[in-house]
């Protein structure tokens, strides 16, 4: 079997690759890639003209809630929403029920991945930092790594005790394992409902302060720097955190960070209205922030844009704005977002727009992704957008069971419109098929 | 024309002014023992107490009885909120029970606007958690109107816990909405941390925040507050925040004492503040009762039946 995807631009950040040409994928591998490649005996074609051809997007943080809440998605909805949305690696957060805090749960969950009725992506573990995310004692680090578990992090139960942290980056140095942090100081944020600010006291809801994240930040890669463990801070949405980061990062400090999108999109101030559909974590800060953010992701201080991908079902989040979950899908518009709110607006070029998305947090956990290498993948890992396409998101009919995000309605500029592991996992249906087939 | 009060935030001056003077009618012909409206059809008004509170229900009860119409009490306790079933599920099950308004109280900031998007019509925000309680604000603007003939340009102290009142937020936007000069008197910790979208002046000091003020609202001082460090004790915060003989003397001689009830006498206010001449606080009692019924005449479309 061989596929050409022709003369499209080719965005390859792992080689500073930004040129105009194809790429072969022949038997599941990519083969060449280039302004001339041998068209010869291909068995598809896809005229890519106008559009870019890139490595799948590898997300950091996303929950597929299996094991244990599957009324919420299932790997199966899951990995069809991140092929829909250009990923084609997902690392799933460990707080799922049991967490994952065993060797056994991580096979489980990569063999139900790579099953034939999933959505084609790879799916890999991120382990659970500490036993069932009690925050008590370190989970056995090497048993997670030989299943397959590609970091470890405390995401449903972030860790309080810098002791215990610093204990848990020494094992993580010793089994050269990255370290994902979720930066939340409870004493501070328990109870909180959104940023704590001019509109949270409009609303009398309780505030959940910057500090709260801003505390950990600086603990997590003061941490970091003295135990030297790659630690990726998930999720900063502050610019206090933002300033930490790139204070550690000129110390020298192995820290790197992601941002979801919702933190670039929208603030505080788009939440008058008790809407659920806006509750995030960490909460929706102000317009400072977002301006902030969105330079600092710009300017290379933010590594990676995730997804936060996490969905809930209808009847969890249609409660009072103070009982519902936190956070909501993201596989499906995380790009889209990208694209209109950083891209279009000459934030970040194309090419770093498949750095933050694709390529570095493909190098930060050490993945075979992110690349548009010969051989550099298991197998082809390739999505082409197309920048342009001017689209409206419908949460109703997306492919995630979570319907309630505040994307919902959002008029998008560019897309996914093919997805490719090995073969074409997704392709947009609302395009013609005649403008991607014909050799 | 049927809508919902969820909140004072966001209605125009003019609707705020319309049903305040709707209480001030039922009012005149009630004291006059007249009936304050023309006969209608009768109708069904769901209450829905999901936080204790005898004041509020019995102050609607008779508000709807005023109306001429029937009220079905529904409380958290010993129905099926208890036994587990949404706040979504139970409006969704009363709408079908024919209720023609519903009147919320929730501890949840938010949950009437919820409440409203699933019952279709009317629904009057009874109080919901720190967020609203806009029937609480109408009548004290009544009693404003009656102690001090008018609230354009009157100077107003809200003084206390404001950071978890819902009376202050309702007073906030209703005072500014009639063209009073509003200001926030408390602790930091009792003050939310950022005010700059609210129409009023933050002082931290008691006589400073009160001088020269035409009426004093006293919030009270929920006990909670002392065992999660939020107040280091009462007997600190009375000793600092207290309005009493002494404290009084910084506002204007004719200002007026008010206070929502239940009152911590001893706490937020002592026996000369709440009972002396100055006090306005048996008035805001009365008012209430009337304020409510305006409100629900006002949320049904009735306000043409109210004596004019």
């Amino acid at each position: 079997m061989k596929i050409l995807l022709r003369n499209g631009r080719i965005l390859d950040p792992s080689q500073d690759i930004d040129t105009f040409g194809s790429v072969v994928i022949e038997d599941g591998q990519i083969t060449e890639v280039g302004p001339e490649v041998n068209e010869e005996g291909a068995d598809e074609a896809y005229e890519c003209r106008g559009l870019w051809i890139a490595p799948g997007l590898v997300d950091l943080d996303c929950r597929l809630w299996e094991p244990g809440f599957t009324h919420r998605e299932s790997i199966q909805s899951g990995t069809r929403a991140a092929a829909a949305g250009g990923f084609t690696t997902l690392c799933v957060q460990p707080n799922t029920s049991p967490a994952l805090d065993a060797a056994a749960l991580v096979s489980f969950l990569q063999e139900k991945a790579s099953a034939p009725d999933a959505g084609g992506v790879f799916v890999a573990a991120l382990g659970a930092l500490t036993l069932g995310q009690e925050g008590q004692r370190l989970s056995n680090f090497s048993s997670l790594k030989k299943a397959g578990a590609v970091g470890v992090c405390d995401e449903g139960g972030p860790l309080q005790s810098a002791g215990l942290m610093s204990r848990a980056m020494s094992h993580c140095v010793q089994l050269d394992l990255p370290l994902l942090a979720h930066c939340e100081d409870l004493s501070l944020s328990s109870g909180g409902a959104m940023n704590e600010g001019a509109v949270s006291a409009l609303l009398g809801l309780k505030g959940i302060p910057r500090t709260a994240e801003e505390a950990l930040v600086w603990r997590n890669a003061s941490l970091s720097q003295a135990t030297g463990c790659p630690t990726v801070l998930q999720r900063v949405s502050t610019w206090g955190s933002v300033m930490a980061v790139r204070q550690f990062k000129e110390m020298g400090a192995p820290v790197s960070c992601t941002v979801l999108p919702q933190h670039f999109c929208f603030s505080e101030a788009d939440m008058l209205e008790f809407d659920p559909s806006f509750k995030a974590f960490p909460p929706l800060r102000t317009p400072d922030d977002v301006a902030l953010i969105q330079q600092a992701i710009g300017e290379g201080v933010i590594d990676v844009i995730a997804s936060g991908h996490c969905p809930y079902a209808p009847y969890e989040v249609d409660v009072p704005f103070s009982e519902a979950p936190f956070g909501f899908p993201g596989l499906e518009t995380t790009l889209a977002a990208t694209l209109t709110h950083l891209t279009q607006k000459g934030i970040l070029s194309p090419l770093e727009t498949i750095r933050r998305l694709s390529t570095s947090p493909a190098e930060l956990l050490r993945l075979e992704a992110g690349t548009l290498k010969p051989e550099g993948t298991p197998l082809a890992q390739v999505v082409v957008i197309d920048p342009n396409l001017e689209w409206t998101f419908d949460a109703s009919r997306s492919f995630s069971r979570g319907k309630s995000t505040p994307f919902h309605g959002a008029r998008f500029s560019g897309k996914a419109v093919l997805t490719f592991v090995g073969a074409e996992i997704y392709r947009d249906p609302a395009l013609p098929s005649s403008r991607y087939e014909g050799s | 024309m049927s809508r919902s009060l969820l909140a004072i935030r966001g209605h125009s001056p003019e609707a705020l002014e319309e049903m305040i003077s709707l209480g001030q009618r039922i009012r005149w012909a009630a004291e006059r023992g007249k009936a304050p409206f023309a006969p209608g059809p009768s109708k069904t008004i769901g209450l829905l107490f999901f936080e204790n509170s005898t004041r509020t229900r019995v102050a609607f009860e008779q508000a709807a009885s005023l109306l001429g119409h029937k009220v079905v009490s529904f409380a958290s306790s010993g129905s099926s909120i208890s036994k587990g079933e949404s706040l979504k599920d139970t409006i969704l099950t009363l709408k079908f029970a024919r209720l023609e308004a519903m009147v919320i109280r929730h501890m949840a900031s938010g949950a009437p606007t919820l409440a409203a998007r699933h019952f279709e019509g009317p629904v009057v925000n009874a109080g919901d958690g720190q967020h609203e309680h806009p029937t609480q604000a109408l009548g004290d603007a009544m009693t404003l109107l009656e102690r001090k003939g008018k609230i354009a340009g009157l100077k107003i102290a809200i003084v206390g816990d404001v950071l978890h009142s819902r009376v202050a937020r309702s007073n906030i936007w209703l005072l500014h909405a009639l063209g009073a000069k509003v200001r926030l008197v408390g602790p930091r910790s009792l003050m939310p941390a950022n005010t700059s979208l609210f129409p009023a002046e933050v002082f931290y000091d008691l006589r400073t925040g009160i001088a020269g003020c035409d009426a004093v609202m006293c919030l009270r001082l929920q006990r909670e507050r002392m065992t999660d460090g939020i107040l280091a004790s009462i007997g600190e915060y009375a000793a600092s925040y207290q309005i009493n003989r002494s404290t009084l003397k910084a506002a204007s001689p004719e200002a007026i004492v008010m206070h929502p009830g239940p009152m911590n006498r001893g706490v937020e206010i002592d026996d000369h503040a709440a009972d002396g001449p100055q006090s306005a606080i048996l008035s805001q009692v009365a008012n209430g009762i009337f304020a409510k019924t305006a409100a629900l005449a006002w949320s049904l479309g009735e306000e043409g039946r109210a004596a004019s």
